[in-house]
């Protein structure tokens, strides 16, 4: 039984994940606190660690086909465990839902609308995302490229307007920090953007052809990855060691743009950039929720779902953390240790149990 | 207050009579747990009484319990 009768192409995958891991870019301020300027290597790094993970959630697509990640658990751990570990997974779907949900929040108060009640922010972005979890994956899939293209567009226009303010020696010293500040970097990195693709198991059951399936992901995995890695060199080459003691490098460095006084406050540009590229990250980590959910329930649709569930992930979302500082610290620290086994254990473990036991067998799979 | 009652009160009419016609009552036992759920933590955040949050259970499991946690500074 399939909750979902839309299909989506390799092509839309692609978009999917690029504009997936784009919507972390406000993420890596995370790892700026920690591993300064050498944020840069901890991107190229965690791509490096997260690359095989990432394939092996290709591979466990392909081999369970047109099936999502609660009935592939259900079918290689068994009714009762697989159940268990899909709980742990729809837990933190919507645990991650909820932090996403809080960065636009925590966006527009602090640098674009600071007046406006917080609570009323997270109810017309959840609304929205809510609004475009009920058409449906091929809808998203369908608009994906336009995020993916507008994010890279801001991107890279930033990077350029920037050029005569940065300063290269920024990233000097080379391997200065000790290496359990880069590890926990890595962690971070390899987790956050890279490692939450571990949501597209309960999509990649819609592809309608599976052959380009690992083509597409890295493709869109690289996109993502060159997206962060722009970011980051861009911050660290104009603001260097003071990145670190802001609150939103970004919106800082965006700042700093001044071309003969006429090109100056672009700092809407990352707004927009950054509330389009997590809109989509929200509306996919919304859907993959509500999916697993209602396969958990043995449901006929998620429609249902979608309302209730915007109303909890609000209400997390405005309670979870008492501050910004306090969702950095957690996220650091708890954030990323409680979803390692989900992101780095047990795909990859499924897809070895299901080669021992040879599934899926026929007739079931 | 009653904001979230008018919320409420709209999730409940767009939902609710469709799943009656149709007779979806496992969908209907879904959404009504959910919908309970929802409607309890909203009214909780209006009147002021403290949420506990999840992240905080885990971050006491995590760091204070199991002890794992990376060093700070």
């Amino acid at each position: 039984m399939s909750i979902e009768k839309g299909t989506i192409s390799s092509q839309q995958l692609l978009f999917l994940m690029a504009g997936f891991v784009q919507g972390s870019v406000l993420l890596i301020d995370f790892t700026v606190g920690i591993t300064e300027h050498q944020t840069w290597m901890v991107i190229l790094a965690g791509l490096a660690i997260a690359a095989p993970v990432v394939f092996s959630y290709v591979v466990l697509a392909k081999r369970f086909p047109g099936m999502n990640l609660v009935q592939i658990n259900d079918m290689v751990y068994g009714r009762f465990l697989g159940k268990a570990i899909s709980i742990y997974y729809i837990f933190f779907f919507m645990m991650t839902l909820s932090f996403n949900i809080r960065d636009v929040g925590e966006l527009y108060i602090t640098f674009l609308m600071p007046d406006t009640p917080f609570i009323f922010l997270l109810i017309v972005f959840t609304a929205t995302c809510a609004y475009a979890v009920t058409k449906g994956i091929e809808v998203l899939a369908r608009v994906s490229h336009l995020f993916v293209v507008t994010g890279m567009l801001v991107i890279t226009s930033t990077f350029t307007l920037l050029t005569s303010q940065m300063d290269f020696s920024n990233f000097l010293p080379l391997f200065e920090l000790p290496f359990i500040r880069m590890f926990q970097g890595i962690h971070i990195v390899s987790a956050i953007p890279f490692g939450e693709t571990v949501a597209f198991l309960m999509i990649m059951g819609c592809l309608n052809k599976t052959e380009h399936a690992v083509k597409s992901t890295f493709f869109g995995l690289l996109i993502g990855a060159v997206s962060l890695l722009i970011v980051a060199v861009r911050n660290t080459a104009v603001l260097g060691r003071t990145q670190a003691i802001w609150t939103a490098p970004s919106f800082q460095t965006i700042r700093l743009i001044d071309i003969g006084t006429v090109l100056t406050r672009m700092d809407f540009l990352i707004g927009i950039a950054q509330t389009i590229l997590i809109f989509l990250k929200c509306s996919i980590l919304f859907y993959v929720l509500a999916v697993a959910l209602s396969h958990l329930l043995g449901l006929k649709s998620y429609l249902p779902l979608v309302l209730p569930i915007a109303g909890i992930e609000v209400i997390i979302a405005a309670t979870v953390f008492q501050s910004p500082v306090d969702h950095a610290m957690i996220t650091q620290n708890a954030g990323i240790i409680y979803s390692a086994p989900l992101i780095f254990i047990f795909p990859p473990l499924s897809l070895l149990i299901a080669n021992i036991r040879g599934l899926p067998k026929n007739g079931k799979g | 207050m009653i904001f979230l009652i008018l919320i409420y009160a709209f999730i409940f009419l767009i939902n609710v009579p469709g799943l009656i016609k149709r007779k979806e009552w496992r969908e209907l036992t879904a959404f009504s747990i959910l919908y309970v759920i929802a409607f309890t933590l909203g009214l909780m955040y209006v009147l002021d009484i403290p949420i506990p949050s999840p992240m905080k259970g885990l971050q006491h499991l995590i760091v204070d319990i199991l002890g794992i946690e990376y060093p700070q500074g």
